[in-house]
């Protein structure tokens, strides 16, 4: 099976780990891109282009409330 | 079990108001309750007994000159302890904040302690309503009162746990990704999801605000409806908080059914990896008894329950690492090993992904709202099986099986947990009811009706 785009090198993720500011033990960094990957599996679903209609996260505009 | 301990809150709130019971033998009931049987349940981390008893006289006084504040007043209730509560330790199941003892209390405290409840104390919670127990935890978990060698679901394990037990009439949860939900429905007790803003938050410690919802539970819906009537309100210092016209839930609770249309969505939990048998035929009896009170109801076809999953992990990653940032990169020792690494995850989260999921919550929102056209309520199970042991969860458990809470966390609507019966091992079965958002009201009827026409009520742990 091909590796999806969104899938990144533990390698990589070791380097993006230490500009966290995070101590990150070797075993913390494998599990953290573990879930790492399942999070960017999550991603895929995603639809790929917004239509103009999804560009609000505020939950009241959808509800027509508007907060004070 | 003694009956003052199990008096639903209506019942008891009746019984106060004519005269005919007093709150301080309610609080010494549940008391009792709690001194006999919470040593092997740790449903509270915190006992206020003496301000509790302070609290139920006071309400007594009060009730015999006449001046009755509503339906809570002299009603025992327990608090998560991620509300704040002036003067008692709340600590959120951190080693963090465990010597935090806050100046002021929660808003929804307030709103309680006004409306004359009497506040028995903090419940247990997990680690910054994670969802993660483990042993390096200050406080040791909560058992579930059906069976303690197992979990009682979380985060707000305490409240689901010392409702069931009798130990308070109500109890104060969260839900920011069924933390409400999942307890309630492994308790066998009802538990209220409220719209989103509905409730304030202030004082409550954050896990991800844009799903953070306060939320009260209680052994029927017509008890978190009474709970509502107090709780629900705009908060001008919650930036989230919703103006809305003021709504009597507790009187709604008492209307028919008659005509409400509700949409079953059964592809979620009825197939081959979903639910346990006993949970399906227990919704599906549902169904028959909804009918019978004369509710239409129709399968309906909603987004992929993991369409919800993805764009709820994304968010709630994000969010509550942003939460903890600072104590994750200066104190990573004082947080638990399971919780450390779920909020350290959100770090590596960008910016474009964050807001690619609320786009994608905006859609979902948006799908979900079309899917439920013609329909007052959706219905689904509220779990897939039997509450889990206490072995180890897996780190990253949200990567698992889709949740079946979590849809009403993304589009922001009400939803309540309703028991409806129980497993060939004596186990509780749940299903959600959600509803229009702000449309709570509805929610709460259809549980409420269904509940009276069913004997799960009747039926308590045997302690």
């Amino acid at each position: 099976m091909a590796t999806p785009a969104t899938e990144i090198a533990l390698q990589e993720f070791r380097v993006r780990a230490a500009h966290t500011g995070m101590t990150l033990t070797e075993d913390d960094i494998v599990l953290l891109h573990k879930g790492y990957v399942g999070l960017m599996r999550f991603m895929e679903r995603f639809p790929k282009d917004s239509a103009p209609e999804a560009e609000s996260a505020h939950v009241f505009k959808l509800f027509g409330e508007v907060a004070p | 079990m003694s009956d003052l301990a199990t008096l639903t809150i209506a019942k008891a709130s009746a019984l106060l108001a004519r005269g005919e019971l007093k709150a301080i033998d309610i609080t010494e009931a549940c008391l009792a309750r709690i001194e006999k049987f919470d040593a092997r349940l740790n449903a509270f981390v915190t006992l206020t007994a003496d301000q509790a008893r302070a609290a139920a006289r006071q309400a007594d006084r009060e009730i015999a000159r006449g001046h009755r504040r509503g339906a809570l007043h002299g009603i025992p209730i327990g608090i998560k302890d991620i509300y704040e509560t002036a003067g008692v330790r709340t600590a959120g199941n951190s080693h963090l904040l465990v010597d935090h003892v806050p100046n002021s209390d929660a808003e929804t405290v307030v709103r309680l302690r006004a409306a004359g409840a009497v506040i028995l104390g903090k419940l247990a919670t997990h680690e910054f309503a994670t969802g993660a127990i483990t042993p390096d935890q200050p406080f040791p978990p909560a058992r579930n009162p059906w069976n303690p060698e197992l979990q009682p679901g979380g985060s707000s394990s305490g409240s689901g746990t010392a409702v069931a037990a009798g130990f308070c009439a109500g109890a104060m949860g969260s839900d920011t990704s069924g933390s409400i939900r999942n307890p309630a429905g492994w308790c066998a007790v009802s538990g209220l999801k409220p719209t989103y803003g509905l409730l304030s938050r202030r004082g409550i410690f954050s896990l991800a605000p844009s799903f953070d919802t306060a939320g009260p539970m209680a052994w029927t819906a017509e008890d978190c409806a009474l709970m509502l009537d107090v709780l629900a309100g705009h908060d001008p210092l919650d930036p989230a908080s919703a103006r809305r016209e003021p709504v009597a839930y507790a009187q709604t609770v008492h209307k028919p059914v008659t005509g409400l249309r509700i949409g079953l969505i059964r592809h979620w939990y009825a197939h081959a990896d979903g639910a346990t048998a006993d949970i399906v035929r227990g919704v599906d009896e549902a169904v028959m008894v909804l009918r019978e009170l004369g509710c239409i109801l129709e399968e309906i076809i909603m987004p992929d329950l993991v369409d919800y999953q993805a764009c709820a992990r994304i968010i709630i990653g994000a969010e509550a690492h942003a939460i903890h940032r600072r104590a994750l990169n200066e104190h990573p020792e004082k947080f638990g090993y399971t919780t450390r690494r779920r909020l350290q995850l959100g770090a590596f989260l960008t910016a474009e992904q964050y807001v690619a999921a609320t786009r994608f919550r905006r859609k979902l929102q948006i799908d979900t709202d079309t899917a439920m056209r013609g329909f007052d309520l959706v219905m689904t199970a509220n779990q897939y099986g039997p509450p889990d042991n206490f072995e180890n969860p897996p780190v990253f458990h949200f990567l698992d099986k889709p949740p079946l809470p979590n849809p009403f966390n993304v589009t922001g609507q009400p939803a309540l947990t309703v028991c409806c019966g129980f497993d060939a091992d004596g186990y509780p079965l749940a299903f959600q009811l959600a509803g229009r958002p702000f449309d709570d009201a509805t929610v709460l009827t259809a549980g409420a009706a269904y509940e009276r026409a069913t004997p799960w009520r009747e039926k308590r742990p045997s302690l």
